[in-house]
């Protein structure tokens, strides 16, 4: 009786399944057809990227599939990468979990002529048209130039790192604290929260407990470490607006909405803004240039980025990554403000 | 059996004493009132879902979609009473309401999965593995991928206010352990719990109702895993579409190394409370020791290590 069940509850999933497979569009002639893969959802920062995705692609005029999520998971970011090798792609927008491991699928790109765009990472080798990406290293300076100039002699500084087996919180976190080394009036103190919020607030607490000395707090990524900052500070009393003496001078990294309404009250000093909208535009005018059979070169772009060429050989458009102060934090181009 | 148990109780004590002495000589900071409280409070999300992890182990059963209940049970609650413009799904339920169904959903999910491995005899871990997949999915479709930053102040209670010194999730997660460990001593469905996890057909042929219990202890964990998320919440003051993403092997080894049986039938609340302080004090230990970022997963792990192999040596019973 019961297995009888069963077996109708599962034979009516999988034909379920099969049907919400059958949805597939296919494309009108002549608009190419493009994958995009997203390395995780579950940051504001991706979820921005995602959202500008379609209108990118509408405006280049470019067929977009529905993007695959690897969720943190390279070996799920290979499968959905060849799946749309299956579903039969003319190019790939592709941002790996994984420096190393991609480069097996780029090299099958490679092999069946399909162009690939990077956004986010540079792979370690493999041939890509072109790397659509912020320049990481740079927000750990920028943040860390910041704290050095507002952070009063004498204090120390903690920061809340990403995940160092990412490239992104890596080099957030080598930059930030080579720069820092430069700074020796101000002592650093790290949390290895790995992109975890309550990871965060235990370990910023225990920092705030044990040194009374705390000026300074660099978060790695706003998204995840805003909330449980805040909410700490508050909690402990420490929380005091910009321009009070025993404020905590804190930068922020991402430029999500709530970052930017943070230092509109003061709560927070800064942020350096991740272009999500323009990963996602410069993301589509690429790669519809790449089946085009247009070229780039090294140099100034019309878009007010660089070009550089990678050691690995491959080029790479760096795209700004303003700092947002109170000065700026209304500008109108910053996404965080476009998406509220 | 009580002697035996007994000594199984005092299991971790012992290094966990040693951990606190070491921290103490290492760290002239780790002692200190506030930072005890700091720990205290950090354990608290944690013991509780431990609590009901060991409920379900004692049973003989597994429930590993417990790290999902504490992300998708505070994100809806939270959803059903904020606005559209906050990420809610403008609803505008009073706040009451959605703390209730908040706490719903966790223990209707725990029927659930009991209800699966009690009554249709599917594999715990194979159910409780899908339902941990299935539950963050609907976690990410409904939020989007996005932070629910705007918590209304009801929310934040359980992990932020404090009562007498101690924060109110300390409070709650001890006198759950107190109820608990009375519960599993003193009352027949307690005791039927052991006595279904070391022999289920032994339980039902001395009138034990196996199925009845055994959902029971599901729909508990289930329940304290939604108030574990809501402590969560009010700690870090917002709901991430990852909360509690890989928190269930913590859970595991916390209730493990506290001496829980993942045979069934053996572990106390003690034994379990132990354990999930040892992971919080290790873990704030090294934060408060500055070791250095890269290195800091291995000596974790060492530290937990050693722990176990000398509470094997300060008491003779083994470890299963």
């Amino acid at each position: 009786m019961t297995g009888r069940f069963t077996r109708a509850l599962a034979f009516a999933a999988v034909a379920f399944a099969l049907a919400a497979c059958g949805h597939d569009g296919h494309a009108s002639a002549g608009t190419p057809r493009v994958g995009v893969e997203v390395p995780l959802l579950t940051s504001p920062f991706w979820q921005a990227y995602e959202n500008a995705l379609a209108p990118s692609a509408r405006a280049a005029g470019i067929d977009l599939l529905a993007p695959g999520n690897a969720n943190g998971d390279t070996a799920k970011y290979l499968t959905d990468v060849r799946n749309f090798f299956t579903a039969g792609v003319d190019g790939l927008v592709l941002s790996p979990t994984d420096t190393a491991a991609s480069v097996t699928v780029l090299d099958e790109a490679a092999q069946m002529k399909i162009p690939v765009v990077t956004v986010d990472v540079a792979p370690d080798a493999g041939t890509v048209f072109m790397v659509v990406r912020a320049d990481n290293r740079a927000y750990g300076t920028k943040a860390c130039g910041f704290i050095a100039k507002h952070v009063p002699a004498g204090k120390s500084v903690v920061v809340i790192e990403g995940d160092l087996t990412s490239i992104n919180g890596r080099e957030r976190t080598q930059a930030f604290s080579e720069c820092m080394l430069q700074v020796p009036h101000v002592g650093v103190l790290e949390v290895p929260a790995q992109w975890d919020a309550l990871k965060a607030a235990s370990g910023l607490e225990a920092l705030l407990a044990a040194h009374r000395d705390v000026g300074g707090i660099y978060l790695e990524a706003g998204g995840v470490y805003l909330a449980p900052t805040i909410s700490v500070l508050r909690r402990h009393g420490l929380l005091f607006p910009a321009g009070d003496p025993r404020h905590v001078v804190i930068v922020s990294n991402d430029g999500i909405p709530q970052e930017l309404a943070a230092i509109r009250s003061g709560d927070i000093d800064a942020t350096v803004s991740q272009p999500a909208d323009l990963y996602a535009k410069y993301g589509m005018m690429y790669i519809k240039a790449a089946l085009a059979g247009k070229t780039f070169t090294p140099g100034a772009t019309t878009h007010g980025s660089r070009i550089v060429r990678l050691p690995q050989g491959m080029l790479e458009d760096e795209l700004p990554a303003p700092l947002v102060t109170r000065a700026n934090v209304n500008d109108p181009k910053l996404w965080g403000n476009a998406n509220s | 059996m009580t002697r035996f148990g007994f000594i199984r109780e005092l299991g971790l004590l012992p290094a966990l004493v040693v951990i606190v002495l070491a921290g103490a000589l290492i760290n002239n900071k780790f002692l200190t009132p506030i930072n005890v409280v700091n720990v205290l409070a950090n354990t608290s999300a944690l013991a509780l879902l431990v609590l009901g992890e060991t409920l379900v182990l004692i049973a003989g059963k597994f429930d590993l979609s417990l790290e999902s209940i504490v992300g998708l049970a505070p994100a809806m609650g939270l959803m059903l009473v904020l606005p559209v413009a906050a990420r809610g799904w403008g609803i505008d339920l009073p706040v009451a309401v959605g703390l209730v169904a908040m706490l719903a959903l966790g223990a209707l999910v725990g029927a659930f999965n009991g209800a699966l491995v009690v009554r249709l005899r599917l594999n715990a871990f194979i159910v409780t593995l899908a339902m941990l997949i299935i539950l963050r999915g609907l976690l990410l479709g409904m939020t989007h991928g996005e932070t629910l930053f705007e918590v209304p102040d009801a929310y934040l209670f359980l992990g932020a206010a404090t009562v007498a010194g101690l924060p109110v999730s300390v409070w709650l997660t001890a006198l759950c352990y107190v109820a608990a460990a009375l519960f599993l001593r003193y009352h027949r469905f307690g005791r039927a719990l052991y006595a279904i996890g070391g022999n289920a057909q032994a339980a039902r042929a001395a009138g034990i109702r196996v199925g009845r219990v055994t959902i029971g202890a599901y729909v508990v964990a289930g329940l304290l895993a939604a108030v574990a998320g809501l402590i969560m919440c009010g700690r870090v003051g917002a709901v991430a579409a990852n909360q509690g993403n890989g928190w269930i092997f913590n859970v595991f080894a916390a209730a493990v190394i506290g001496g829980v049986s993942l045979d069934g039938g053996k572990g106390t609340m003690f034994g379990a409370l132990t354990g999930a302080l040892l992971l919080n004090v290790v873990d704030n230990l090294l934060t408060l020791a500055q070791v250095e970022t890269f290195w800091i997963q291995a000596i974790y792990g060492g530290i937990i290590l050693l722990a176990l192999m000398f509470s094997r040596l300060t008491n003779r019973a083994e470890q299963v």
